[in-house]
Parts: structure tokens; C-alpha cells; sequence
């Protein structure tokens, strides 16, 4: 989900940096403030294990592989600032260092999956925690897995919306093909992201920033982040997420886009996502991802349970 | 995916030797020109073309790298682009970004290709990057060939026992290669910050 | 051969003030397990003194002991002294300074992007820099053999260059004692061959906890061995290194070079 550069237009590029840059200022006052220097080093080594990490090839139907973004397994495991930080400095190397990701659109790429995929997927990853009860292994599990498919999809949706506000692809075209492209893509995030934390779970589970129950960083921190994520996709979303087909058309219509009339049959790539007898695609999309949102959260919970089995009460001696 | 050769330049050329702040703000200035260029396909476009190509010879990028580093951006830039496809009208926009974001991602190998990252960070931290971020990514360049070794190594040790190659089992024995690639990190860091603290850091 | 009163002499063994005293030192893990029991020893300003102890013992948490790396908290009576000075909250760094820490694992203590910049970390943290600085680099590159090797980059080097760029940059703290912990793990017979004779050629006092045997031989004059915290035996190397059944006892084993040789026989 690297953006190019060409991709976004001046005013999208300047908004969404400013946004990445209050994100990661948040995250480095936090840091400043609640973490031990005995854990520098730490952030270090975790950016250079998040790049190494995205080496390693999961197998996919068919011969082809995809590997881990990492973001919200960054966060379940370091908690929220320093995986905002980590995440930058990685998007930081793989643009410098490799050319992946535009140097224009590198503050659209941070609030992507810095702020929104990894900090956000750590606000869904605690309340879906909380959901459950518990920060029990299998809550952890469960909810790290959710939240791995749900922040790759709301990540998308943030990136389709400064597509849209860049006027590059309207936002009918882009929101379904992101949302319904990651919703795919974002399986096998969460169940890998599932996965790796249940391993460490398993073995340290005093390295799970996420299943310490702990209050390190501080309220106005989680806070402000909250505002920032949420400030952001009002800014790049809210424009053109109206449920109403004829509201939307009002909207377009007073935003000057050029392209007019949408085709529902030809825009979503996988004609099975979508409901046929709804017309536009944009709100096909909305409800193929409240479907998909249960289905993920179903899917996940059944995950963590066979992977986690219940405490066994201990044998007698 | 990368490979873990961070420094891919051998042979260092005149554009090699270049003061990495100014190869640094040329790109930027570059890439932010064309990326205002208009959004149709336009001569204009030419100018930077002809800049790029002409810079090329002088920093003997090989083809092949840089052909297969933009195969691997062209999947993201194809896929959007596609969609614009979509509608007639927005054409042009789609012949328009496809060029422009491949000049940009050009422009960018000739980057990466005479600057190492370790002049970028000198750069980086001349214009006051936050010493967190600083300390982090030299940390982080430093120790990406150490961690993908191990990781490499206890890739081979878990296939070495592993005889059918269904996919659940490749995911979990894949999932346990990287949890304890991050406990391993995570002990190395407790030692890293002793040996630090062992020299006089506070 | 039992462990030695904790009433020491003011001296060392060549008459001159002790490198490095360590009294009644106590440390329990986090957990509560018993680290070290009431561990004596002291170590002379000329002296070279092998560490052994089967895996467990408590050998490398001693040494996080000896330049203040541990405790997390200091007992109000200072375990330890350095040149006779204690080893307080408040004369750290000049602990620290003093004696030097080699760690097991070279990538550990290898941060820096090249060797100039890891070599030059711990004189930087005292306040050398410029033209003395590069000097004191290139000097200490050139005590461990590896002139030149400034623009070097880390993973590219081998196994045994990593460790003697981890002594170079020890060494340009200027320490009065060493404390290497398991220098010779993992190198080839040239490279420990190498590092041996690195070894002999530099001054002052050094603690070398090891496995291996023969280095403690060709090195030490005098040898401590560990068991499961406890200081179990403390004396001149061959004579203890002969003792086959102390050694054996305490998981060690005699050397092969003292196999055939009577303990107070031709002393190397």
C-alpha cells in the first residue's frame, strides 16, 4: 500500500504529511515521556525486526506469496507510540534506501500505516480486548488477529479517500477497489498477526505491550491520537462517505469531479463482494465490509479458540 | 521482497562522490516539479525524462536493478492506475500518473543508487531529525543483515524437520520463526543497551 | 583451596594497591534464585585471572557486577572496589571507565554503522573528540591489528575481526582492568591462536571468564572457579587446573596440556 509519488495532488500531499507529522510529534512526546531509556535500543532492533519480518514469504493459493506489513503486530507488541515511530522509521529506510513508496506521498504512507493501521489497530485491538473481558491469551490472540484484518481495511479506506481527494481515481472507484482488495489481503494480515503474537505470547508474554495490563502512556496521549485518526478520515473520508446514492451524487456534483455516471457490474473486482440488488458501488462496498467486520470478528474468535485451548486447571501432585 | 544488501553501490562514480544534502534536495525539487506537472500527458514531460536519462550513464546504475526495482513499484502504480481506467474521461489522468510516477520512482533509484543510507542519515540529521528516530534507524540499518541471518537460520533448522508442505503448517512453523525472531530481538536489545551503558552511556 | 577469609591484605601480589577487590558480593535474580553467595576475590594490577564454572554458575552475572552493570540497586556497603576506590552510585562512570567489558557476543557490543564510529563510542562518552580522537581510534586499531579498518562496515567483517573491534573499542576507554567474557567462543584455531597473543601483549589486570581450558593455561596465573554462585576454589592455575577432581567436580575437566605434566613442574 506504498503510494507513489504522482499519485496525489499538492494540497492532499501537504495535508496528510501535516497529519503524519502530529502523529508521530504525539508519539515522540510519549516516548520522551513514559519510556525507560533501558528500551532505546529496543525500537531499533524492533524496526529492524518489522523489516525483516516483511522478508519472509507466507504461501498463498497458487503458487504466489504475500508477506506481513507488521503494523498492528508492531503496535500490539510495543504499544502505540513506538510503533508509530517504528513504523516511520521503516517507511523512512524503505523509501530512502529502496525506492519503494514516493518521497512526496511519504507522509500519506506514515498516516496510512503508522497512524491509522498501527495506532488505530491498537485502539481496535484494545477494545475488542475489552469486548472479551479479558487479557487473557485467547483475548490477545483474538483481538490482535481482528485487529490485524481491520486496520488493513481501514488503512485502504484512508488511502482511496486521498486518492479521491486528489481527484487521481473518484472516490466510487477507488473506495471499492481498495476496501474490497485489503478486505481479501487483510486475512491473511490478521491471522498472521494473530499467529506471531500467540508465539511470543507462548513463550514471553511479558513482551506483549498489549497483554500488560498497564497504563504507561498517558490519557492525553491516547487522546489526542484518537483525535488525529479520527480528524484524518473525516478529512480524507467523510467527503464521500454519504450512504445516500443521491447525497452522494450531490456531493460529487458540488466537488467538480469530471467523471460522472458509475457502473456498478464493472467496478468491483470481485463481483462477489457485492449485493446485487443495491445499485451504487460505494454503498455495496459499506455493506460487504459490515458483513465482512462480523465475519473477520467471527472468524478470528473461532481462530483464537483453537489455537488457545482453555486453562486447564492444574493436575494435583 | 528486499533483499538484505542495504548498500547496493560498488563503484563509486562523480555522482557518487556529490554532496548527498544537495543529491537529496535536487530529488526532492525534481520529483516535486514533476509531480505538479500538469495532469495530462504533456511534452513538458520530456524535460525531466531527458534530465534523468541523461544522469543515468553517469552513475552506471546496471539496467537490470533498476528495471526490477520498477517492476516492483509498477504493481502498485498499474493497479491504481487501472482504476482509473475505468472511465473513459479519466484516461489521461491514468497516462499521466503512470508516466509521472515512474519518472519519480527513476528519479529516486538514482538516488538511492549513489547516496548510501548512511550519508542520508548525516543529512537527515543536519536538518534536525528527532535523535530518537536518529538513533533508531542507525540501529536499525545496523542490525537488518543480523536479524534476517537468524531468521535465515532458523528458517533452515525448522524445515530441516519439516517433511509435508501443507500451508497451515508452513503459516504456524512461519509465525514461530518470527515471534522468536522478536524475543531474540528483544534480549539483544537488553544486551545492546548493557554494552552501551558498559562504555560510559547514560 | 576453599574460599579464601574475607580479611584481605592491603597489597597486591607485587606490592602494589589492588586492580580490582570484590567482598562478600551477594546477588539474587528477580525471581529470588540465588545469583552469587558471598563472592570474594581480588585481582592484582599486573595479574591475569581465568574465571571457570560450568553454565549456570553465575560467571557472566559476576562480571555485570564488576563495572556496576548490576545491581539495579546499590547496598548502602559498596561490594566492590576499583583501585581501592568503591563502587558507588556516584563514582560509576569512573568505574566504568576503568574496567572494561568485553561481551560474549560481538554483535552485541557492535552498534555503529562502521568501526571508526564504534571504536570512537566510548571515548565520545567521555568527551574526546577531533584530531585526538581519530588518533586514539587509529591507535587502538593498530593494537588489535586491524589498521585501516576504519571505514570498515560491521557485517561485513569475520566472526574474529567483530571481537577485536569490540576489544579496540574497549581498549580506547583506556581501562585499567579487561573482563572479557568468553573470548575465544566461536573462533577458529587461528583466530584463537591470534587473540592470545592480542591478549598477552596488552598490560594491566585482566579477568577472563572461559571455557576454554588451554587459554587459561597459556594466560592465567591464577584461576577462580564458580560453582552455582559460590566461589568453590581459588589458586594458582596449573595447581588447580591439575587437580583432576576438583576439576571434574565442578563440571570442568583437566587440559590436555597438563595431562602429562606434574603441577609443579616446568611452569610455562
Amino acid at each position: 500500500m506504498h503510494l507513489p509519488d504522482g499519485f496525489l495532488d499538492a494540497k492532499t500531499a501537504l495535508l496528510s504529511t501535516g497529519a503524519a507529522a502530529a502523529g508521530v510529534g504525539i508519539a515522540l512526546r510519549q516516548v520522551r515521556s513514559s519510556l525507560p531509556p533501558r528500551r532505546l535500543p529496543m525500537l531499533g532492533l524492533a524496526a529492524a525486526f518489522v523489516f525483516a519480518a516483511q522478508m519472509l514469504n507466507f504461501p498463498v493459493a497458487g503458487g504466489t506469496s504475500g508477506h506481513l506489513v507488521g503494523g498492528v503486530l508492531t503496535a500490539v507488541l510495543l504499544g502505540p507510540s513506538a510503533a508509530v515511530l517504528v513504523i516511520t522509521c521503516v517507511l523512512i529506510v524503505q523509501c530512502l534506501m529502496f525506492a519503494d513508496g514516493g518521497l512526496t506521498t511519504l507522509g500519506a504512507n506514515v498516516f496510512n500505516m503508522a497512524i491509522v493501521s498501527g495506532c488505530g489497530g491498537y485502539f481496535v485491538f484494545r477494545f475488542t480486548q475489552w469486548l472479551m473481558r479479558g487479557q487473557g491469551t485467547r483475548a490477545t490472540v483474538f483481538a490482535a488477529a481482528f485487529a490485524g484484518w481491520f486496520s488493513t481495511v481501514l488503512a485502504s479506506i484512508s488511502c482511496a479517500g486521498q486518492l479521491a481527494l486528489s481527484k487521481t481515481v473518484p472516490w466510487s472507484i477507488a473506495f471499492p477497489a481498495m476496501a474490497n482488495v485489503h478486505m481479501l489481503i487483510g486475512v491473511g494480515e490478521g491471522l498472521a498477526t494473530g499467529l506471531i503474537v500467540l508465539a511470543v505470547l507462548r513463550s514471553r508474554p511479558q513482551l506483549v505491550a498489549g497483554a500488560v495490563p498497564q497504563a504507561q502512556e498517558s490519557g492525553l496521549g491516547f487522546v489526542s491520537y484518537g483525535l488525529l485518526v479520527s480528524v484524518g478520515l473525516v478529512v480524507f473520508v467523510a467527503p464521500f462517505a454519504c450512504p445516500w446514492p443521491d447525497g452522494l451524487e450531490a456531493v460529487t456534483k458540488s466537488l467538480g469531479f469530471s467523471e460522472r455516471t458509475v457502473h456498478p457490474l464493472l467496478n468491483a473486482p470481485l463481483p462477489d463482494y457485492r449485493l446485487p440488488f443495491i445499485g451504487s458501488a460505494t454503498v455495496a462496498t459499506v455493506v460487504a465490509g459490515l458483513i465482512g467486520t462480523v465475519l473477520a470478528f467471527v472468524a478470528a474468535y473461532v481462530l483464537a479458540r483453537a489455537l488457545v485451548p482453555a486453562l486447564k486447571t492444574p493436575k494435583p501432585k | 521482497m528486499h533483499t538484505p544488501e542495504l548498500n547496493p553501490c560498488p563503484r563509486p562514480t562523480a555522482l557518487h562522490r556529490a554532496s548527498p544534502r544537495l543529491k537529496l534536495a535536487v530529488a526532492f525539487v525534481f520529483i516535486g516539479i514533476t509531480v505538479l506537472m500538469p495532469r495530462r500527458p504533456d511534452p513538458a514531460y520530456l524535460a525531466p525524462a531527458a534530465v534523468l536519462l541523461l544522469l543515468w550513464p553517469l552513475c552506471r546504475m546496471p539496467l537490470a536493478y533498476a528495471l526490477r526495482r520498477l517492476l516492483m513499484a509498477e504493481l502498485f502504480i498499474l493497479g491504481v492506475a487501472l482504476l482509473s481506467l475505468l472511465t473513459p474521461a479519466a484516461r489521461p489522468i491514468f497516462l499521466s500518473a503512470l508516466i509521472k510516477s515512474n519518472l519519480c520512482v527513476l528519479t529516486m533509484l538514482l538516488l538511492t543508487w549513489t547516496t548510501p543510507f548512511q550519508e542520508i542519515l548525516q543529512v537527515l540529521r543536519r536538518l534536525r531529525l528527532p535523535s530518537v528516530m536518529l538513533a533508531t534507524l542507525a540501529l536499525m540499518t545496523r542490525y537488518v543483515p543480523v536479524l534476517a541471518e537468524e531468521s535465515r537460520r532458523m528458517q533452515r533448522a525448522r524445515a530441516s524437520r519439516t517433511f509435508s508442505p501443507r500451508r497451515r503448517l508452513a503459516w504456524s512453523t512461519l509465525a514461530g520463526v518470527i515471534g522468536q525472531l522478536f524475543i531474540r530481538s528483544a534480549d539483544r536489545a537488553e544486551r545492546i543497551y548493557l554494552a552501551m551503558c558498559a562504555r560510559g552511556w547514560k | 583451596m576453599s574460599v579464601e577469609g574475607a580479611v584481605r591484605s592491603a597489597k597486591g601480589p607485587d606490592g602494589q594497591g589492588w586492580a580490582l577487590e570484590v567482598c562478600d558480593l551477594t546477588y539474587r535474580y528477580p525471581g529470588g534464585r540465588l545469583a552469587l553467595d558471598r563472592v570474594s576475590f581480588s585481582v592484582g594490577a599486573e595479574e591475569c585471572v581465568g574465571l571457570l564454572g560450568p553454565n549456570g554458575a553465575g560467571k557472566s552475572t559476576l562480571l555485570l557486577h564488576l563495572n556496576g552493570l548490576l545491581p539495579e540497586h546499590f547496598p548502602k556497603e559498596p561490594n566492590i572496589r576499583v583501585a581501592g576506590d568503591p563502587l558507588t552510585p556516584k563514582t560509576l562512570d569512573a568505574a566504568r571507565q576503568r574496567v572494561g567489558l568485553l561481551f560474549q557476543d560481538p554483535d552485541d557490543q557492535l552498534i555503529s554503522a562502521t568501526v571508526f564510529e564504534d571504536v570512537a563510542f566510548g571515548p565520545r562518552q567521555f568527551g574526546v573528540e577531533g584530531g585526538i580522537l581519530r588518533s586514539l581510534v587509529s591507535h587502538c586499531l593498530g593494537q588489535v591489528g586491524l589498521a585501516g579498518f576504519e571505514e570498515r562496515e560491521p557485517h561485513r567483517l569475520s566472526h574474529g575481526e567483530k571481537r577485536r573491534v569490540c576489544l579496540a573499542g574497549v581498549l580506547a576507554c583506556k581501562p585499567s582492568v579487561l573482563v572479557l567474557d568468553e573470548p575465544t567462543s566461536d573462533l577458529d584455531p587461528r583466530g584463537r591462536r591470534e587473540f592470545k597473543t592480542l591478549l598477552q601483549s596488552l598490560p594491566g589486570a585482566k579477568i577472563i571468564a572461559t571455557h576454554d581450558l588451554e587459554l587459561v593455561v597459556d594466560l592465567c596465573s591464577r584461576v577462580l572457579i564458580l560453582d552455582e554462585g559460590k566461589l568453590v576454589a581459588e589458586g594458582a592455575a596449573t595447581t588447580l587446573l591439575s587437580n583432576e577432581e576438583l576439576m571434574l567436580a565442578h563440571g570442568l575437566e583437566k587440559p590436555h596440556s597438563l595431562l602429562h605434566r606434574h603441577p609443579h613442574g616446568r611452569e610455562t
